[in-house]
This record gives structure tokens, sequence and C-alpha cells, in this order.
């Protein structure tokens, strides 16, 4: 392979960002919770985040943990994290939103040193036209103080760069995140259709927080730790779980049948193509099915050769990414 | 997780006549004598078929990506040189043969098109509107727009235009992705019937002085007529420097990114002055382009939102419709609300004047992109006087490349006209 080894691919999303890398001929992949907590400043705390390692600024009177460590902190102290992004963008009512942003992804990235990036951006939401050129110029400013030569690249497209090679980068590409679902059909590796929608994991929490009481955080942890789709739930937070779950995937599919019916110009595929889930939010098993089953309900107007769940749902966007670095 | 995986020395294709017909073909393809690769590498089935004789992901993309259709937009077209013709002449034989039965989309020339305009399109519900009726002189549409078409002239045909991001060229449009409404500042006889003729008669003084000027690409008239004056897929000298932004990026020079629509009509006369006949001529016109071009409703701006002056930097050169525009009227959202783009994207300035035309009200739109400057400003560090200074280099470099245009992109016939027929 020609291309230089020390390109990072990255998906910056409004719950991860994840750093995918070149080792040899293996893909390298960490990732930092893109959230942060503060909690109130002295010195024996400080010095005891210090010495165990966790990423953290001293901001006045507070201590703000970043990344990983932020959700454990969250718990201890029940409260909420806070996040820089919020539906896939920069979050502008967040004050804290740009120095901790620059905080993770200083800790994650290290120093520049010229080398490739390229990193994720969304599509424009459904509902939620607002302006993302911010977003993104924003961070290539940062990537661009940080040292490194950065480029977007739609998430869609990522996903589809990240699993698609079979088919030379023709099919949808799906990434169910948290603040967004982000889809792209590709064609031979042309961004065709790109659109996103507003309901994703963090709509599954706050609306389940709502519902039962709990804190949002816990709710994502129980979603992560357990849910599935089986059509048995043993309590009540994971039906709730699931009656959100259901409310986005049909959001989903409804926006997705929209846009390829409502489209001019469709490329004429006369060959099946493929559609590849991939993101956090689509991880829980049982996901893939009933996607399917509401994708066949709404009589979706593309033939689809196949509807898989991409080899690692976490990380296939960065790796997309990544492939579009190397390839450039 | 191996990126080898399935990886390996890109196999050679099988020996069969129809891909030794193809390897020709390619092989003259990648020839430095061969003077317009694109011409083949873009045909969607040579890619495709090509692409999937190369085993490594990250060679297949880089090729995909250095021969899709997008790259044609940003070279200088070059000369098939007549040495080569021979060569050019057989190739395209054997690429019919090759492609007759194609199982490839109809023209990927049409995915480069519309490729920018469908991102994020389908997140706006677009009107639905189709042409009922085209006659020699006029053509009718299911909203009951009829669009007068028997004194439209030709232009020369809208080239790829530049979709700036922090002040760069970071894609090409080619399609129209926006609506600006003017006035033609003409003279107006008392809206009478016994003033019909003379009525008659300015209307049709104006649409000559529009038509020799290529000015706008529909103008409506007093009594609501809709007159096609430039066909929309060539240039109309409407917007002169002009800015517009969207969620994709930036617009500089809207002659080639956005249709002129404009009213016989003054600034000065305000809403008193406009027939509403014109009012539901414009809706049911702005309804249909929309409909045709998917045009987003904030993409619908008026001459003074985006006009500049760009040697002082001040906004509203132009101030036709700056104020009392009828959006609501038209189906249109409010824009003057949004972000004035020259403001909040190259640091332009607004002065007393251009407030006194606006009716000493200030848009909410300025605020916006007042506010939206600060809050870019605080992202990057730095006071807001130095990423204004910042912003305004980046539109000088711009406007260079405009005034300067270098082979690849000469775009600087689009400014030769502006858009008002009497000077002010």
């Amino acid at each position: 392979m020609s291309a230089p080894a020390n390109a990072i691919g990255l998906d910056v999303g409004t719950s991860r960002i994840v750093r995918a890398q070149q080792n040899g001929s293996d893909f390298e992949f960490e990732s930092q919770l893109n959230a942060f907590v503060t909690i109130p400043y002295s010195k024996l705390t400080a010095n005891v985040l210090s010495k165990e390692g966790v990423p953290h600024t001293i901001q006045g009177a507070e201590i703000v943990v970043h990344g990983n460590e932020s959700e454990k902190f969250a718990d201890l102290l029940n409260a909420e994290t806070r996040r820089t992004m919020t539906c896939g963008v920069l979050d502008a009512k967040e004050p804290e939103s740009l120095t901790q942003m620059r905080s993770i992804l200083t800790s994650l990235l290290g120093e520049g040193k010229g080398r490739k990036l390229v990193f994720t951006v969304p599509a424009a939401p459904i509902g939620h036209e607002e302006n993302s050129t911010y977003h993104e110029a924003t961070l290539k400013q940062i990537f661009g103080d940080m040292g490194f030569a950065a480029k977007s690249i739609n998430e869609g497209l990522a996903v589809v760069y990240g699993e698609m090679e079979a088919t030379n980068f023709t099919g949808i590409g799906v990434s169910c995140g948290g603040g967004l679902c982000n889809v792209c059909l590709s064609y031979l590796a042309v961004p065709v259709i790109s659109f996103s929608i507003a309901k994703a994991g963090d709509y599954i929490d706050t609306s389940a927080a709502q519902v039962t009481g709990e804190r949002a955080n816990r709710i994502r942890i129980a979603k992560e730790d357990a849910f599935h789709f089986n059509g048995f739930f043993a309590d009540k937070t994971q039906q709730v779980i699931s009656v959100y779950y259901d409310d986005m995937i049909r959001s989903l599919v409804a926006a997705l049948k929209d846009a390829f019916a409502t489209t001019r110009n469709m490329p004429k595929l006369n060959r099946p193509i493929p559609l590849v889930l991939s993101g956090g939010t689509a991880i829980p098993q049982g996901f893939r099915d009933r996607f399917e089953k509401i994708l066949a309900e709404a009589q979706f107007p593309v033939p689809l050769s196949e509807i898989r769940m991409s080899a690692n749902p976490l990380h296939t966007t960065a790796k997309g990414a990544l492939v579009a670095a190397l390839s450039d | 997780m191996s990126l080898q995986g399935n990886l390996g020395e890109n196999s050679r294709l099988p020996v069969t006549p129809l891909l030794k017909a193809l390897r020709y073909i390619l092989s003259i393809s990648k020839s430095a004598a061969w003077r317009r690769p694109d011409l083949l590498l873009n045909s969607a089935a040579i890619r495709d078929l090509r692409a999937r004789q190369i085993a490594d992901p990250v060679e297949k993309l880089r090729y995909l990506r250095q021969t899709s259709p997008r790259s044609t937009t940003r070279g200088p077209a070059r000369k098939i040189h007549l040495a080569n013709a021979r060569q050019y002449l057989t190739a395209c034989g054997l690429l019919l043969c090759l492609l007759t039965p194609s199982p490839i989309p109809s023209s990927t020339r049409d995915i480069s098109a519309h490729e920018r305009r469908l991102v994020g399109a389908t997140t706006e519900a677009f009107p639905k509107v189709w042409a009922v009726e085209q006659a020699r002189d006029y053509e009718s549409y299911s909203n009951g727009l009829r669009i007068e078409t028997g004194l439209r002239v030709s232009n020369r045909a809208r080239r790829p235009f530049p979709i700036y991001v922090t002040g760069q060229a970071a894609g090409f449009g080619s399609s129209p992705t926006g609506i600006v409404f003017h006035t033609t500042e003409s003279h107006l006889a008392p809206f009478e019937a016994e003033e019909n003729t003379q009525l008659k008669r300015v209307a049709r003084s104006v649409i000559d002085a529009v038509r020799k000027n290529q000015s706008y690409h529909y103008l409506i008239d007093r009594f609501g007529r809709v007159f096609r004056i430039v066909e929309e897929g060539d240039v109309a000298f409407h917007a002169g420097w002009s800015i517009w932004a969207d969620g994709q990026g930036a617009y500089v020079n809207l002659n080639e990114s956005f249709l002129g629509v404009a009213f016989e009509a003054q600034t000065e006369g305000g809403l008193d002055k406009i027939q509403p006949a014109q009012i539901h001529a414009a809706q049911v016109l702005t309804e249909m382009l929309r409909s045709r071009y998917r045009i987003p409703g904030a993409n619908c701006v008026t001459h003074a939102q985006v006009s500049i002056n760009e040697k002082t930097f001040r906004i509203g050169y132009h101030t036709d419709w700056a104020g009392n525009f009828p959006f609501r009227e038209l189906g249109l959202p409010d824009n003057y609300a949004l972000p004035v783009s020259s403001l909040a994207e190259f640091g332009f300035e607004y002065d007393s004047v251009f407030v006194r035309v606006m009716g000493n009200r200030l848009w909410p739109g300025i605020g916006a992109a007042e506010a939206r400057l600060r809050e870019h400003s605080t992202a990057n560090g730095m006071p807001a006087a130095k990423w204004k200074a910042i912003l305004q280099q980046r539109f000088r470099t711009i406007a260079n490349q405009i005034i300067n245009p270098s082979p690849a992109g000469q775009q600087a016939n689009a400014f030769q006209g502006e858009s008002n027929v009497s000077t002010r």
C-alpha cells in the first residue's frame, strides 16, 4: 500500500470520538467519550486524578474531567455528563463546548505534525437545517491548530467507504449514532443522496428518561448493557427503550423511503445494492431484523441485495474516514 | 482487523475479446498522448469494471475518486488533438459496444450535477409542480402558472460554480441553487384602467431593455404576466457582486448559481406599488422553480440581501427589496431573519445609508450575522475585528480569482453586467 501510514480517520460523533489508524496491515482504533463532567476543585482531588492518569483540566473552582472517565464520575456524583456536541454538531449553547472538544481531541490524537486527518461530519438533519458550516469549519480550525492537514467526509459516506469495497463503494450506508442517524447512498464512491434525522440514541435516552424518571445516563447504560429486541421485557425500562427504539427506526425508514422515492435523477441501479447498518445505536441484538421488518413493511423503492450489520459498528465510520485519508 | 483481508496483487483481466478491448481502451486512457482521459474514465461502466479488478480497498477508492465525474469540473477543458482522433474514435466505438447492455446509471454526469443539490435536499418538503402544456410561445403548469416564452433570449450556458467553505472552493454546483428577487426600478405609470395602453407600452419597453441586457431569467410585469427573459440553463446578469450562503457553503457571484426574478416595480414605492397579481404570479413561479430545482426556501432572497460593494466591503450596493419583500405571500420563510452571509462569512459591514433604505429598521438577519461573527471569533480565540479581517482577506482572495481567473476557472464573464434597468 503506497499511502502514508500515519494518516488518521476520525469519527466525530455526538456520543463518542473514534480514532482509526493504520498499524502495518491492521487498523487500530481508540475512542473517547465525547463528554465531560465538572467536579468541585480540591487539591486532594486534583492530585488523585493526576496520579491515576485521569484526563482533566482545572478551571477556577472546578475540575473538568473529560472523555471516558467522565461517565464514571457522573455516575458517582449522580450528575449528568455534559456534551460538546448536540444533534451531530457542536453545541452552541454549551459554553465549554470548544474548550472541552479541544481537550478531548488532544488527548486522543496528540500532535498533528502535518499528518493527514479525515474527520466525519453529518449531513443536514431533516427538520434542523441550520448551517453546519460552523461545526465543520471550527473542527477544521482546531485540527489545523493541532498541526493536522484535515479534511472532512460525510458520515454516511464513511460507512460506505468502510464497508462496501466489494461493491465498488456502491450502496447505502447508515450510521445510527448518539445525536443523528446519517444516511448516504453512494454510487461508485460518489455520494448521491445524503441526509440525517435527529432521532438517534440520545432521543431514545432522553425520551425514556422522561417516562421512567431515570437519568438519561442511566438509561444509556441500561440500553448498552442489556437491551435487545425480543418482544419480551423483564422490566419497564427495557420496555420503554424498545418503544422509542421502534419510533426511531420507523422515523429512519420513513425518511429513507421519502428520500429515495422523491429524489429526481436517482441513478438507474440495475442491480440490487447493499445496505449496511453501523453505529452504537444499531448494536443491540435484533436491531437489524427489526429494521428489515419495518423497511419491508414500508415497501422501500430501491431493491436491496442485503441488509447487514457492519463488521464492527462502533468503528466502521472511523475506518471509512481512514480509508478516505489513505486514498487521498 | 486486517486491512489486507482479501488483498493481493491486482489480478489481471481474463483474456477474452471483450476484455481485450477494454484493456486496450484503458491503455489508451492511461497514455500521455490521450488528451481527454475523463471521457473514458468517467464512464461508469468502465470505472465499475476496472475497479472490480483492484483488490486493495484503498487503491480501489483512490481510483474511483480520481476518476469520479466530479473531477471533470475542476480542470481546464482540453482540446482533443487531431493526431489522436483515430484513437479517440476507435475507443468511442469500442465503448459503445461495451456500453450497449450497460447495467449502469443513465448518466454519471447527472450524479455529479445533482450531488450537491441532493445532499440534504430531502430535508425540506418541496412543492410538486409539473408542466401541463408547452406551446411555442407559452408554458403552463399544474399550479396555474403561465409563462410567456415568446420573448426569451439565450446567453452563455451556466458554468459549474464553486461553493466556498472557509474561503476555499470545497465543491462545485451546476444547477440553480437559489432565487434572487429584484425590482426593475423602471418608470411606473398609474395603475388605472385608462392608463392601460401606457402600462402595456412601459412593460414592453422594460422587457426590451432586460432582453437586451440579459438581465433576469424572469420578469413579472404589473399585470402579473410572467415572461421568460433568459433561458434557465443560461446565465443572466442579475446579481453582480453578490454573496449568499447555506448549509453547503458560500456562493460568490450569484449570476452562476441563482436564478434572477424581477418585479416591474420600484423599491421606493414599497408594497403599495406592487399589484396583487404580481405577488400571485411570483408565488406560483417560485413554487415551480423550487419544485424543478429543489431550491431551499432559505435560498430565495432579495437583491439587497446579497448585493455587495467589493471595494468598500459594504453590503447593499443594490438595494432592491431592502425591505417589505412579501416572503410569506410567496410561501417562503421570513428570510430577512437569516444571517446576512456577506457579514457573517466574509466580514462585510453596513452603513447608515443602507439602514435608511431598510426603513431605519434593521433586519433580524443583520443581528444574527453579527452574533455569528462574534461566536466564530470567540471560537477561534481572537477579537472580532481580527476575525473580520481574516474573513475579508478570504473574500479578497476569491475576488482576485474571479477578476484574474486562471484558465481553469474563467468566471469573469458573469460579472460583465449588473441587474437593474435604471442605474442608481
